[in-house]
């Protein structure tokens, strides 16, 4: 590897940055074709910074496309990584005059919008201070203050007129929210958005909502509701109306994964394969296809397998970069549970080829796992074997019956104890200036144990 | 004194008692004419030569008489009176000495003054004489705390055990209605008796009980009985109190011991029971932060954390509220409890694993070689800790492997046999049985109370009162405050 592109990565890694070594499947080009707006900068950059075969050809197409734009500060952050990870690339100085000029023309853009504003605030006309904010709005999203942003589109809310206006509304919130991150406000705005009448009769407002709440929810670990917003997606509604915030295959692989890491093998049935709508979006992304075939059919390991070869891709996804690990062992822990339960015992032999990954123990594994109390099991590590604890209710019954048959001699001795000290007298009795300790002399033991 | 010795032996009479008020009456007389003749010159002189022609098992209030006079007077060699007074104490007739109270008590009180047995004698007398007192050991009484303190302090906890081991539910100064029943009564219960006012046990302070409790789970830690240990520390913990805001040092003290005995019993931090009194429940969060960061570390299961906390917190600190010895214990138990915790993921394991897997909190580093882990389980197997065996195949490493628990292994069919259930759930119920009549005795003196039975009298006047006003309504809420006028229409009110 190029001396400094390690050194680059070495720095990512410091600043707990993720990243891949490995080749991804994905065609840079191609993937990024997928979308429109400000996400394809954003993912881009991320490739970038994580992917070690591709970050150069990131980077430079981060630029292009920064370039492109009038948000000068992306361009300095992606020009900068450059000039560390390959500085002899052309790209990586920096084009002073257009940033220069970029500048000077976005500062005398937003003073026109902020004055034209002004001038309709006098008019008092509410649709052309609706449309002033709109305009604002976007301009400052497209330079990239997405605070400013963010509320130019709020102060649109008091002036709409028509169900179009509305969503629109929503939709730039939901979208400037997507980009911060902040994924409570997203659900927030998609409430607003989603739970009126307009929506309902938008067949393509209701899908961007479901994509909407897929995206926030996985930013807030909930794969299963998220799971389950991407499988309402629907196919007809052309990509165009939603890629700015991910592509049909995204939708495929989001919602494929986050059921397999959330969902039994009866409900992957019947809510992923036999999802007419999902299933369409599935045939953007085969593999994922398989990798739930393989899930609900028993055959494990080639499950995680499939899923496996595709890890460096999900971890170059903007969204699903953080989660990775977390669905991915997920999956893996679910697979484990499910593959033992037709059994009474399994040899730890057998697992681990089933399950093996090199230079880690399926012993170690699948104590964790029991230790957490993800699987009811029992390891015999002499005989190297693994048997399932099933639950005894006889035995349980009668621990249950010891239990409470002791618990109540020792309350009705702790009862009788209480009303024999009420009856004598003997309750504390706090004094009143002694702020809580009743009166008594010190009483310390020596302590003689041992 | 052939006089003397014809009233000395006139109680019990020859011929025997007609009925239980002719023996009250007949005790009360023989009690006050000993109390007559003890002032008198003749009778202190003679007392020793006396003692021998009175039989302690039958003229018990005689004997007791003459023995505290030879005491007093000291007219006997001390080893002789030592020799009297535990035969004495052994074997005394519990039905005559509810007459003469103060007299046990003193003779009591001398045994266990320091001055007369030697301590380890003093305290299995007075236990053996209590318990004869008292065979339920349900009342404490002075003695109880005296002689805890006896056996903590000079190490003679087991001879003691037999008392520590009963319930105390009842506490003189109870101040109940006259029993009508004579005091000789057999089936009165040992609360009337055993009372300030039949002199056999002095007024208690609730200090004096808290003290008595701490000091009996201070016996239990000593034996490293740590069930009974938190059991007695928790009656300390528990105490109850009049008002929102009070609390004991002697409790705040035995909070934090019953902590870190909890920790050695199950491994976990003991949750306060919800019977614990407010102040005190503050009281314990505040003056018991450090060991509650202990427990904290201890349950989260890193050695080195453990570790850490404890010398942050530092030994003088515990060292100082005499806890250090037991904290000591907890860390070095710490190891014994993750070995156990394994018993939830493995059947069997091997030492080598156990090794790598625990970690020792006194150094907050594995066992170095695998000899030091198998000591480690012998030990807990012999502390009956831990049911496993060691087994060390000849081609394989040495491994453990545990034995089933009570919940029911994975291997067998299911925890306990039908008949060895049976055995326990008798047993249970035996124990319960058992305390019938510690719930009678209760419930009656609750039910003769003047508060309750002003109370009935009241609720009965009322019942009375309201049913002549407005049928029989309950009173606590009033018929208006829970129909709606337009209900009366709908037929809600049916069921009135």
């Amino acid at each position: 590897m190029d001396q400094n592109l390690q050194a680059f990565f070495t720095l990512v890694e410091n600043q707990d940055g993720v990243v891949v070594r490995d080749p991804p499947k994905l065609d840079l080009e191609i993937y990024i074709q997928n979308y429109k707006g400000r996400t394809r900068f954003d993912r881009l950059f991320l490739i970038g910074r994580s992917s070690v075969p591709l970050c150069v050809e990131a980077l430079k197409a981060a630029i292009a496309e920064a370039k492109r734009g009038k948000d000068t500060h992306r361009y300095r952050e992606a020009v900068e990584l450059l000039r560390i990870a390959a500085p002899s690339e052309p790209e990586a100085t920096y084009d002073q005059a257009w940033l220069e000029a970029q500048e000077a023309s976005n500062k005398a853009e937003t003073n026109r919008l902020l004055t034209e504003l002004k001038g309709y605030k006098n008019n008092l006309i509410k649709e052309s201070i609706r449309m002033g904010h709109e305009d604002l709005g976007k301009h400052m999203e497209s330079i990239g203050d997405l605070n400013a942003a963010a509320e130019a589109y709020s102060k649109m809310r008091p002036d709409i007129s028509t169900p179009k206006q509305f969503l629109d509304v929503g939709k730039h919130l939901v979208r400037v929210s997507i980009q911060r991150q902040e994924w409570g406000m997203v659900t927030a705005h998609l409430g607003k958005l989603g739970g009126t009448q307009y929506a309902e009769d938008d067949k393509a407002v209701q899908t961007y909502t479901k994509i909407g709440y897929g995206i926030a929810l996985l930013g807030q670990e909930k794969y299963k509701d998220a799971a389950l917003g991407f499988l309402a997606a629907d196919p007809a509604i052309p990509a165009s109306s939603y890629n700015e915030l991910a592509s049909p295959s995204d939708v495929a692989v989001y919602g494929g994964l986050l059921a397999l890491a959330s969902m039994d093998r009866e409900e992957l049935q019947s809510a992923v394969l036999e999802n007419s709508k999902f299933r369409t979006f599935l045939e953007q992304a085969p593999h994922i296809r398989r990798a739930v075939t393989q899930f609900v059919s028993g055959r494990y390991s080639a499950c995680i397998a499939i899923l496996e070869s595709y890890r460096p891709d999900y971890l170059l996804d903007l969204y699903l970069q953080k989660h990775v690990p977390a669905i991915y062992s997920q999956i893996r822990n679910k697979c484990i549970v499910q593959y033992l339960i037709p059994f009474s015992c399994v040899s730890l032999d057998t697992m681990e080829k089933a399950f093996g990954r090199p230079g880690q123990s399926i012993e170690d594994e699948l104590a964790d796992m029991i230790q957490a109390g993800a699987l009811e099991a029992r390891i015999d590590s002499i005989k190297k074997l693994v048997t399932t604890r099933t639950a005894n209710p006889r035995s349980q019954m009668q621990a249950a019956a010891l239990r409470t048959a002791e618990h109540y001699e020792r309350q009705a001795l702790d009862r009788l104890r209480r009303i024999g000290l009420a009856a004598a007298d003997l309750e504390l009795k706090g004094g009143k200036k002694l702020g809580g300790f009743a009166p008594q002399h010190d009483f310390l033991v020596e302590e003689t144990l041992g | 004194m052939d006089q003397l010795a014809t009233l000395l032996l006139g109680f019990p009479p020859a011929g025997g008692f007609a009925s239980l008020e002719d023996y009250h009456s007949q005790a009360k007389s023989h009690h006050q004419s000993l109390d007559k003749l003890a002032s008198t010159s003749n009778f202190r002189q003679s007392a020793a030569n006396l003692l021998e022609h009175v039989d302690p098992a039958v003229n018990s209030m005689s004997y007791l008489a003459l023995l505290n006079t030879a005491i007093n007077t000291g007219s006997a060699p001390l080893p002789d009176l030592l020799a009297k007074a535990s035969v004495f104490l052994c074997t005394f007739d519990p039905q005559q000495t509810r007459y003469s109270g103060k007299a046990l008590s003193s003779l009591l009180e001398w045994a266990l003054s320091g001055t007369s047995f030697p301590a380890s004698v003093a305290v299995d007398v007075v236990a053996t004489a209590l318990l004869r007192l008292d065979p339920m050991g349900s009342v404490l009484t002075s003695h109880h705390v005296a002689l805890a303190k006896l056996a903590l302090d000079t190490d003679n906890i087991i001879p003691a055990l037999p008392l520590l081991d009963k319930s105390i539910v009842s506490y003189p100064g109870i101040k109940s209605t006259q029993d009508p029943r004579p005091l000789c009564s057999p089936d009165l219960p040992p609360a009337a008796y055993i009372a300030i006012e039949t002199g056999l046990t002095k007024s208690l302070t609730s200090t004096d009980v808290l003290q008595y409790d701490l000091i009996r789970g201070l016996c239990y830690i000593q034996l490293k009985d740590w069930h009974k240990a938190h059991d007695a520390l928790e009656h300390v913990v528990t105490y109850p109190a009049r008002d929102n805001h009070s609390c004991s040092k002697i409790m705040v003290e035995a909070h934090n011991k019953w902590l870190l005995v909890g920790l050695l019993r199950t491994g976990k931090t003991p949750e306060l029971p919800p019977t614990t009194a407010p102040g005190a429940q503050k009281a314990f969060t505040t003056l018991g932060k450090p060991y509650h960061a202990i427990a904290k570390a201890f349950e989260d299961g890193s050695a080195a954390a453990l570790r850490t906390e404890f010398e942050t917190i530092g030994p003088a600190f515990f060292s100082e509220e005499n806890n250090l010895t037991l904290v000591h214990l907890v860390l070095q138990h710490f190891q014994r409890w993750q070995i156990l915790n394994l018993r939830h993921v493995y059947t069997a394991v091997s030492l080598e694993q156990i090794r790598q897997r625990t970690h020792n909190a006194m150094t907050a580093a594995p066992l170095a070689t695998e000899e030091e882990v198998e000591q480690l389980l012998r030990q807990m197997m012999e502390d009956g800790m831990l049911r496993g065996v060691v087994e060390r195949p000849a081609d394989g490493p040495a491994y453990l492997r545990f034995l089933d628990d009570d919940e029911g292994g994975p291997t067998d069919g299911g925890g306990l046999s039908e008949a060895e259930f049976a055995r326990r759930m008798q047993a249970a119920a035996e124990r319960l049985r058992e305390l019938a009549p510690l719930v009678r005795a209760t419930s009656d003196r609750l039910g003769s109370s003047r508060e309750y039975i002003k109370y009935v009298v009241e609720q009965q006047k009322r019942d009375l009162d309201g049913r002549g006003r407005a049928g029989a309504m309950d009173d606590a809420t009033p018929f208006m405050s829970q129909i709606e006028d337009e209900d009366l229409m709908t037929g809600v009110v049916t069921g009135y």
